[in-house]
């Protein structure tokens, strides 16, 4: 029982640390291996439940995880940015030292929530929860702090992980949250994969700081 | 199968067909024929509410006629904006907008009749891709800007809320056993009182700023405004109007299940306070910020924002009488403002083009004179949204009003001032609008359009002031059980 509680906290701190590091990047294609690095993880995270859990349903989403987020996602990202030749680093709202201090805190509060509130759980729920509850605020965090249209949906896919690492922590969940995630991760890079095509047609570069015409003409 | 199966997944399948084939006039009228047979299933739904995973409550039965009436008025509409607008989109996007009227269409009524967590969500993520599809449709830059905001908020909102629904399967499984009967809501709201309390807390605080963000409540609300104001007229307004609904009786719900546990010493906190704050948050800033909107579909997003948050503030009063009065208020609400909608649309067609840019109230002004039917229908609609005797509004403002003064007497305060400071902008653009100089007088006629706006404000009348027993009986029986 205890090297399944190490070993699952082992691959939330490691999905945790890669969620971090997203925020230390400028540069979109170590983004996206970083985010590559976080969806193995979870896949790794998922086969571990669903070994310790002894649920077959989790081995699935370990096979869509990997097969969707870890391989196929990576390969349309990078081919995107080479294709629109977005390998100089990306601008960033604040410092980046200063997005990391806010992402510490908001480990923290994530920590703060969860471990009072859940103290009937057993602990590996516990902890996994709010690991997850961390990678998801870091995942919105880097929304925030990044001008770019591709790396704003890195941190949303980077949610996502964190979501599924939720979704898989709970004892016997249906497997419809896990199911509805990967649809969610496909239509997400549809629609994405629109937005980026006709965003280039209008703005001519990916960079979002344009978009406070819409302000203007608003009023 | 059921009817509440039918009615959801034949606007979803349809879809499909829809996106493929046909012209943009045969697509407009196989979306007609589509929402008239959905509006059937609903009706049938109260003949047979189903089981299972997708089956009918009365708070889904009469939602659910609500959104097939307003899909099969919207759809009849959307005939006229077709052929007004042909050249606006091609081919392929006239195809794909239809598919999504059909999409959004059918996951407001999955998210209505779903008696599980995870199907709700599913529901509201795919209304929300498709609202964001039918948004970027013109590809105008600012379409464009329009649906990366309203991907980005949707899809943090889509994400907060699948937390919130993990967390309360987490708070539900130790009193209802791992598997699907921690995710539905009637074995939830049966159990309220068994489940774990402060980590239901928590799983509210996710799901209010998940489903927050569908409903539009304040902070949350940034991408309703532009959403109403780029895409294609008629899915963009009237039918994404219809997922606040959606989003707002989840809410409820949850609202409910958590309200159980609190009154029962489960350790919850009360919901009220939540609901009331962002509630009242929506409302003063809708307050404050319509007034300076001059583009009519983004002023009357503003309003949908306002009555959002009343109907949120309403449910945070609670009650029997205040969500009675809540949920009244959504219902004429969706009636008027679809309406409103429906003739904007065509008072910007007449004056030129129903695309979006089109639709500045110095570009509707003198239309009372020039065109008297279309003119007076859309005055009286705006008219109606202040909340205004005769208006069916009055009523269920006056509820919730009422309600608070007995509940919260403090609280009655700024929720006078924010109905009043969101009545009077609409009152001023009303005077324009109804009198100026006509531009080019010509014969007026009416037409079925504005038969059918006059018919929805009819309607919303009849039911505030003439409510039939029926009607009256199932709501009130709806808010007794949630209160």
């Amino acid at each position: 029982m205890s090297l399944s509680f190490s070993l699952a906290h082992m691959m939330g701190g490691l999905m945790l640390l890669c969620a971090f590091a997203l925020l230390s990047q400028r540069r979109l294609v170590s983004m996206i291996s970083l985010y590559q690095a976080e969806a193995l993880t979870l896949t790794a995270a998922a086969l571990w439940q669903g070994y310790a859990q002894h649920s077959p349903d989790l081995y699935a989403t370990a096979l869509i995880t990997f097969a969707i987020k870890a391989v196929a996602l990576p390969i349309g990202l990078r081919k995107m940015v080479l294709r629109f030749n977005l390998i100089r680093a990306v601008e960033t709202v604040m410092p980046i030292g200063l997005a990391m201090i806010l992402g510490l805190g908001l480990i923290g509060i994530a920590v703060l929530v969860v471990l009072p509130t859940t103290l009937n759980e057993v602990s590996l729920t516990r902890e996994d929860l709010a690991l997850s509850l961390s990678v998801v605020l870091l995942g919105f965090l880097l929304m925030a702090v990044r001008r770019n249209a591709v790396a704003q949906v890195i941190g949303f896919l980077s949610t996502e992980n964190g979501l599924v690492l939720a979704a898989i922590g709970m004892p016997g969940m249906p497997f419809v949250a896990e199911f509805s995630v990967a649809l969610l991760v496909l239509l997400a890079f549809l629609v994405v994969g629109v937005f980026l095509f006709r965003l280039r047609e209008h703005f001519d570069t990916l960079d979002l700081a344009g978009i406070e015409t819409i302000e203007r003409r608003g009023r | 199968m059921s009817f509440p199966l039918a009615a959801a997944l034949l606007p979803l399948l349809a879809a499909v067909p829809l996106g493929l084939l046909g012209t943009p006039r045969q697509g407009a009228m196989a979306n007609l024929l589509l929402c008239g047979v959905t509006f059937l299933l609903t009706l049938g739904v109260f003949a047979d509410p189903g089981a299972g995973l997708v089956h009918a409550d009365r708070l889904g039965m009469l939602f659910g006629a609500l959104t097939g009436f307003v899909g099969l008025t919207t759809a009849y509409g959307n005939l006229g904006f077709v052929v007004a607008s042909l050249e606006a989109l091609s081919l392929r996007r006239w195809r794909l907008y239809h598919a999504m009227f059909q999409l959004v269409l059918g996951a407001c009524l999955l998210g209505l009749y779903a008696d599980n967590l995870g199907l709700l969500w599913v529901a509201l993520e795919g209304a929300t891709i498709a609202g964001t599809v039918a948004v970027s449709l013109t590809r105008s830059a600012s379409a464009l800007e329009a649906a990366w905001k309203y991907f980005i908020l949707g899809g943090v909102g889509i994400a907060l809320a699948l937390f919130g629904t993990m967390l309360t399967y987490l708070a539900a499984q130790p009193a209802l056993g791992p598997g699907l009967p921690a995710m539905s809501f009637s074995a939830l709201a049966a159990e309220g009182a068994a489940l774990n309390g402060t980590l239901l807390t928590l799983a509210f605080v996710f799901l209010l700023f998940g489903y927050g963000t569908k409903a539009a409540l304040a902070p949350l609300h940034g991408w309703l405004p532009d959403a109403y104001a780029e895409g294609p007229a008629p899915v963009t307004t009237a039918m994404s109007g219809l997922t606040l609904n959606v989003a707002l009786i989840a809410l409820l719900r949850f609202r409910h299940v958590m309200q159980e546990d609190a009154s029962a010493g489960g350790g919850a906190m009360q919901p009220g306070p939540f609901l009331l704050t962002l509630g009242l948050a929506s409302l003063l800033l809708a307050a404050f910020s319509l007034p300076r909107r001059r583009d009519a579909r983004r002023f009357f997003g503003f309003s949908s924002i306002e009555h959002s948050g009343l109907a949120a503030f309403a449910f945070g009063i609670g009650g029997a009488a205040a969500i009675f009065g809540g949920l009244l208020h959504m219902i004429l609400h969706t009636l008027v403002k679809s309406a409103l909608f429906q003739a904007l649309i065509r008072a910007a067609s007449w004056r030129g083009s129903a695309a979006p840019g089109h639709y500045a109230f110095a570009h509707l002004r003198g239309l009372g004179g020039e065109q008297k039917y279309l003119g007076w229908a859309l005055a009286a609609a705006m008219f109606a949204l202040t909340g205004m005797p005769p208006s069916g509004l009055f009523a269920s403002e006056f509820i919730i009003i009422s309600q608070t003064i007995q509940r919260d007497p403090l609280l009655s305060l700024p929720l006078g001032l924010g109905m009043v400071l969101c009545a009077v902008p609409i009152l001023r653009h009303l005077g324009p609008l109804l009198f100026d100089a006509p531009s080019k007088p010509k014969p007026a006629q009416a037409r079925v359009e504005t038969g059918l706006v006059a018919l929805h404000l009819l309607l919303a009348f009849a039911l505030a002031f003439a409510m039939p027993l029926l009607l009256f009986h199932l709501l009130s029986g709806v808010a007794a059980g949630l209160k």
